[in-house]
């Protein structure tokens, strides 16, 4: 009887949220579109389009209801970054990336013993999370809706509850040691949440409550920020109630780049956009439309071009508060079309010798041409390189409304789970562990008070002609710009459905990675060519979430936008019917 | 006449599986949790049996020893193998069923009783855990499997061929109860 009344609850509450709402895989509509990791929250998306609510409105609720539903992949303890453009022709993008606190130093870590890698799934790891200050720069830059009205889903999601899918059954089962310590009472009776549990977070409901009231402010400088600043206290962590309140949030340009006609938005540093732009430039220069999506000199191409921008990303992205680097010149066409020349198309580079092939950047931040750096034989030396894993967490959604905004936006708490520090319903990030694993001179990623650690993640919008084609993004860290790099290809070079395009088995190309990590579903002819080529190819089941999550849209030439939710982690695209 | 047939066979398999599962065996405490395979399974077996009151000890990747496990009278083994557990542990597939494969046979020799248990269910199956599972089969006194893990119906099976004991539940919460009854 019991399970009767819950299922009638549940069910109550999936038709409350979904008023007429049509949720799938994929989706087409003409009246709006959000896609994302998981159903529930690309429901509550459609759900604030048929009230009337723009692509911002949309992106705020489904950032709220992603946190309820995927608390393990971000939420509020956690950063990221929003690419916006406007059916009125402006963008803007919203960085909203956690920031070291002040104690946090080498120095510090040194004299507790304590290593980076060691630091950053304790309490120290977390660093002061971006989430809510950047859902307040969208309520400011745009929204329609008021935070009561944006944060009352995830309230309700939270405290009603929701049913636990495989995804997130499984993903706490990878972390269930950690949880059993740090967090018992996330588990259920301290066993793991099973396929079809349904799941409440009353704690987390008081806290949105709490914001929904006092707004996001008592998040920075109220009673939210009390008790992570007396958390972090009790638990030995770096932050601190005035590292609270001086975070800030950057509203500012999105970076900018073409693509065979295409009009690109993507993050700025520290995050991966003008790395998705030099990968996109140096592909200009090959004519990939003639090979097709499993030619083996289609995928070499493609994965040379991954390391080689890979390799430049580390010298050339980080907090632009604390470096000036040569952006412009790494995004250039004819810094690309130097690294362009750099391939061979019959052989792969050794992986013993990436590093030797950083491109020199700075002329082109000048304005040189490739012939006149070819001419002058300009090189630098490579700095030392950090060390650096990246989890396959993170969660990406993409929102197109029917007035023809579009929003793209990516947001994480480092590795699943973050730090594991458990407060208030919600868990705190561990961005600590993307700093450098130690001090090296001249690193541009050296843990610094205040600077914010330069990570792969790259939401982002694609234009033709000043309407918005495609709203792109995946989780997947060291993989996320392979993948949407190879979205892209896929969808403009090869005009690939974009449902297909999500389903294609995906390739990495990635400086750290000694091999070629495929997924299955490539023919043996294309994998015997790479390795003939040199390629140490390593083939993962198919699908993967190490590959990334996918959840995109598409905008035909009719207005038609076809949502596309991730086949590797239950993700799902939702529209609106009125 | 096939049709009796079939039906007979039918009805001898089910009495005889239920037999096997109604079968009553004596367990005693102290009880030692290990690992078959380092999936979470066995952590939660151990947050069961300390709710469920057993005397128990957890050690994930016990040393198969005759001192390590003299203390005890009864071995339970959570089946269930992780890549991530396997990586973390710094082992591999194979390595990790030689241990297990020690530590049955020394039970044996011991005459501790052994159950083995799967309590992840079916995203728990693979062949990776059912090659640990094949293993250790004839040194099992009870198998303890999550239903949707025998939707194959390997553990019906196993069960029917080597005569053991097998009991299925439906929620991991389940296992304590049916812990407190086999050690009453």
């Amino acid at each position: 009887m019991k399970k009767v009344v819950l299922l009638m609850i549940v069910v109550g509450l999936i038709v409350s949220l979904s008023f007429s709402a049509v949720t799938a895989q994929t989706v087409a509509s003409s009246l709006g579109m959000v896609a994302a990791a998981n159903p529930y929250a690309a429901e509550v998306g459609a759900m604030i389009l048929e009230k009337g609510g723009n692509a911002i409105d949309a992106a705020i609720a489904v950032s709220f209801a992603l946190g309820v539903v995927e608390p393990y992949a971000s939420g509020l303890g956690g950063e990221g970054y929003a690419v916006v453009t406007l059916a009125n022709g402006e963008e803007f993008a919203v960085d909203f990336k956690s920031m070291a606190p002040k104690m946090a130093t080498y120095e510090k870590l040194k004299e507790l013993g304590l290593s980076i890698s060691k630091a950053k799934s304790t309490p120290k790891g977390a660093l002061i999370p971006g989430i809510p200050a950047g859902i307040q720069k969208m309520l400011e830059n745009g929204a329609s809706m008021s935070l009561e009205e944006l944060i009352q889903p995830a309230i309700d999601l939270a405290r009603e509850g929701f049913i636990v899918n495989d995804t997130f059954a499984g993903v706490t089962s990878d972390n269930y040691e950690k949880l059993l310590e740090l967090a018992p009472e996330f588990l259920k009776d301290m066993l793991l949440w099973e396929d079809g549990d349904l799941f409440k977070n009353e704690a987390l409901a008081q806290t949105l409550e709490l914001i929904k009231e006092n707004g996001i402010d008592c998040f920075y400088h109220g009673q939210i920020a009390d008790q992570i600043a007396a958390y972090m206290e009790e638990n030995d962590g770096f932050i601190t109630k005035e590292d609270m309140q001086n975070y800030i949030p950057y509203v500012t340009e999105p970076v900018y780049g073409t693509y065979r006609g295409y009009d690109i938005y993507a993050p700025g540093s520290p995050v991966s956009g003008p790395q998705l732009i030099a990968v996109l430039n140096v592909l200009e220069n090959f004519n990939l439309e003639v090979m097709g999506p499993y030619d083996p000199l289609a995928v070499h191409i493609i994965q040379q071009t991954l390391v080689l921008e890979d390799v430049d990303r580390r010298y050339y992205i980080s907090d632009p508060a604390f470096y000036d680097l040569p952006i412009e010149g790494f995004m250039s066409k004819d810094f690309a079309r130097l690294r362009a020349m750099l391939i061979d198309l019959d052989e792969a580079l050794d992986p013993d010798t990436y590093f030797d092939y950083l491109g020199d950047a700075y002329p082109f931040q000048e304005g040189k041409t490739y012939e006149e750096v070819i001419l002058a034989e300009e090189k630098e030396a490579a700095m030392a390189i950090a060390e650096n894993y990246e989890s396959p967490s993170t969660t990406h959604f993409s929102v197109v409304d029917k007035y023809g905004n579009a929003v793209a936006w990516t947001q994480t708490l480092s590795s699943f789970f973050g730090t594991v520090s458990y407060i208030g319903g919600f868990f705190m990030n561990n961005e600590l562990g993307n700093f450098a694993s130690s001090y090296r001179p001249g690193d541009i990623i050296n843990l610094e008070p205040g600077l914010r650690p330069r990570t792969t993640i790259c939401p982002t919008i694609i234009k033709k002609d000043g309407e918005v084609k495609f709203v792109i993004g995946t989780p997947g860290a060291g993989r996320i710009i392979s993948t949407v790099t190879q979205l892209i290809v896929d969808l403009i070079d090869f005009e690939m459905p974009v449902d297909e395009a999500v389903r294609m088995p995906k390739f990495v190309g990635y400086a750290y990675y000694k091999d070629v990590p495929m997924e299955e579903g490539f023919p043996e002819s294309t994998v015997q060519v790479l390795e003939a080529m040199g390629h140490d190819v390593s083939i993962y089941e198919y699908p993967d979430l190490y590959f990334g999550g996918p959840n995109i849209i598409a905008v035909e030439d009719d207005g038609m936008m076809i949502g596309v939710g991730s086949i590797r982690r239950n993700g799902a695209a939702s529209a609106p019917e009125m | 006449m096939k049709k009796i047939l079939l039906i007979l066979i039918i009805s001898l398999l089910t009495v005889f599986g239920l037999a096997n599962e109604e079968k009553t065996i004596a367990f005693e405490e102290p009880v030692l949790i290990t690992s078959g395979g380092q999936s979470p399974g066995a952590l939660q077996m151990m947050v069961l049996a300390k709710t469920g009151g057993i005397n128990y000890e957890f050690v994930k990747d016990i040393e198969p020893t005759a001192e390590n496990l003299a203390a005890f009278k009864t071995l339970i083994i959570v089946i269930g193998a992780s890549g991530k557990g396997l990586g973390a542990a710094g082992i591999d597939v194979d390595t990790e069923l030689e241990r297990l494969v020690q530590l049955v046979n020394i039970a044996e020799e011991k005459e501790i009783k052994v159950i083995l248990a799967q309590i992840e269910g079916a995203t728990r199956r693979g062949s990776s855990s059912d090659k640990i599972t094949d293993a250790l089969t004839d040194f099992a006194d009870y198998l303890l499997i999550k239903s949707d893990a025998d939707e194959d119906g390997k553990f019906t099976s196993i069960s029917e061929e080597k005569k053991i004991p097998i009991r299925f539940f439906e929620k991991t919460s389940d296992v304590k109860d049916i812990l407190k009854e086999l050690f009453l």
